[in-house]
């Protein structure tokens, strides 16, 4: 409330420096920073890391938006996939977690035809111990190990427990990235 | 941004009515964000109720709470009046044990000056980092915390130019961009020294969780998670790995005899390595730095008279 107040005021008080000033963001510069300086660590740490079968760089120039890509792990049904990520990092990142969607079709119990992931630590079970990395391994093996009970894909949870049937319609519905 | 979120929601007040049988498919669509924001909603409603650290006040509000409530309860708010003037409350969000006991500690050292007690902590936080990196964290994910927590504690101290006054410490612990670094801090802290100590923690944990759970997992799902309450397990790992003694007073209507009641208190004393150096340090007479109030669900700050 005293916020909105105060700009409308400085509106009338001073049109001409109001004409041209955008509404200043809620969030405190200091906070921004802190979530930029964390990003950044991030992604050095990933490239660092060299763990196979993971990548995530950030959008041209938003590092709040990035893409990654998770290969599906060896001796899974997902073997030799490879599928594309979205991660979008709020501004109190990393008090919430980032919202993470699939972006290429991929058929699993705890996915839906959205993308969206049903995955405890994306979720409720959220900490500022997650980072990038260790998001998209906890996704790369929630691939290989669904949790069947609370599925957002019934269809997928119901065909788990026949592996090769189940295979099939991963390769029939996967679009090589 | 949260407040904001918390009224959106709020306004949306369709999903939380309830659903027929025949929608209960409906369930599969409300989307967890639409629980994460409804769950916020609700925090939101209960942080207009109580800042994060409230101020100091007599214990007789305590009694006037339970008026006309549990005989047991009056009974023992008055034997707590005999060692206790005064309370100051907690937001209950979950993290109400690390807001009062980072207040209280804090509160501690500007009132003593106590520099012996500050070196000593600093060693510890510094052990901590130490611990959290041979579990092979990385560094940004914790460091932040760690950096603003020690800001704070050198605050404290007074004679420079950041020390800041009690004032300014109340204000600081209601800042939710202070409160929270903080609060996450002791979540590094406390899940670092119980993976540290597994073998020692593992019992406490399966006795308390559906057995299945391991260490590490009640790490991830119990103590790191923002908003995860506190028991034993949080308190005996902060207390040992800050070094830090914390007693902790519990307010419920357990009794044997209604005509003698007494008030349970349960001291945590930090294993010997890290106590507090000055007095020999045994259990009898290691005095608690920190003292909580603790109701079932709940953690408040509670002043000796």
């Amino acid at each position: 409330m005293t916020t909105v107040n105060n700009g409308y005021q400085d509106n009338n008080n001073n049109p001409a420096v109001a004409a041209t000033k955008q509404p200043l963001p809620p969030a405190k510069s200091v906070d921004t920073q802190s979530v930029l300086k964390r990003l950044q660590s991030e992604l050095m740490a990933l490239m660092m890391s060299g763990d196979g079968g993971i990548s995530a760089f950030p959008e041209e120039d938003n590092i709040f938006c990035w893409k990654g890509t998770i290969n599906g792990s060896k001796d899974t049904v997902f073997e030799g996939t490879e599928y594309k990520l979205s991660l979008s990092f709020p501004t109190d990142y990393p008090f919430k977690p980032p919202k993470v969607k699939f972006e290429t079709g991929c058929f699993h119990p705890n996915v839906d035809v959205y993308g969206n992931i049903c995955l405890d630590i994306l979720q409720d079970k959220w900490s500022s111990a997650y980072d990038v990395r260790t998001i998209l391994l906890s996704i790369q093996s929630l691939l290989g190990e669904p949790n069947i009970s609370s599925p957002l894909n019934t269809q997928a949870a119901a065909l788990w427990s026949n592996q090769e049937e189940y295979r099939k319609m991963v390769m029939k519905l996967y679009k090589a990235v | 941004m949260e407040n904001e979120e918390g009224l959106q929601a709020d306004g949306e007040s369709d999903p939380k009515a309830p659903i027929p049988v025949s929608e209960v498919d409906a369930w599969e669509n409300i989307r967890d964000d639409d629980i994460m924001q409804q769950q916020s909603a609700i925090r939101a409603e209960e942080a207009e109720k109580v800042p994060f650290i409230g101020d100091k006040e007599p214990l007789s509000v305590l009694a006037a709470e339970y008026e006309s409530g549990s005989p047991i309860l009056l009974k023992k708010i008055k034997v707590l009046g005999e060692k206790y003037g005064s309370i100051r409350r907690t937001r209950g969000d979950g993290n109400c044990f690390f807001r009062g006991f980072m207040f209280s500690y804090l509160e501690h050292i500007l009132e003593s000056q106590d520099q012996a007690e500050v070196d000593r902590v600093t060693t510890n936080v510094e052990k901590c980092r130490e611990t959290l990196q041979a579990l092979g964290y990385a560094d940004f994910t914790f460091e932040d915390f760690f950096a603003l927590f020690l800001e704070q504690l050198e605050s404290v101290v007074q004679g420079k130019e950041t020390s800041i006054s009690h004032d300014e410490l109340v204000i600081r612990s209601r800042d939710q961009s202070i409160s929270d670094y903080i609060v996450m801090f002791f979540r590094f802290v406390t899940s670092g020294e119980i993976k540290r100590r597994s073998e020692f923690f593992e019992p406490f944990i399966l006795g308390m969780t559906n057995a299945t759970a391991t260490v590490e997992q009640f790490c991830k799902s119990s103590v790191e998670p923002m908003g995860e309450e506190s028991d034993h397990v949080h308190i005996t790992a902060l207390s040992d790995a800050l070094g830090v003694p914390i007693r902790v007073v519990y307010l419920d209507r357990s009794t044997y005899d209604i005509d003698h009641v007494i008030v349970n208190h349960h001291d945590f004393i930090p294993s010997a390595g890290h106590l507090p150096s000055a007095g020999g340090g045994s259990s009898e007479t290691t005095k608690p730095i920190v003292t909580l109030l603790y109701r079932p669900g709940h953690y408040d700050i509670l002043y000796l008279k």
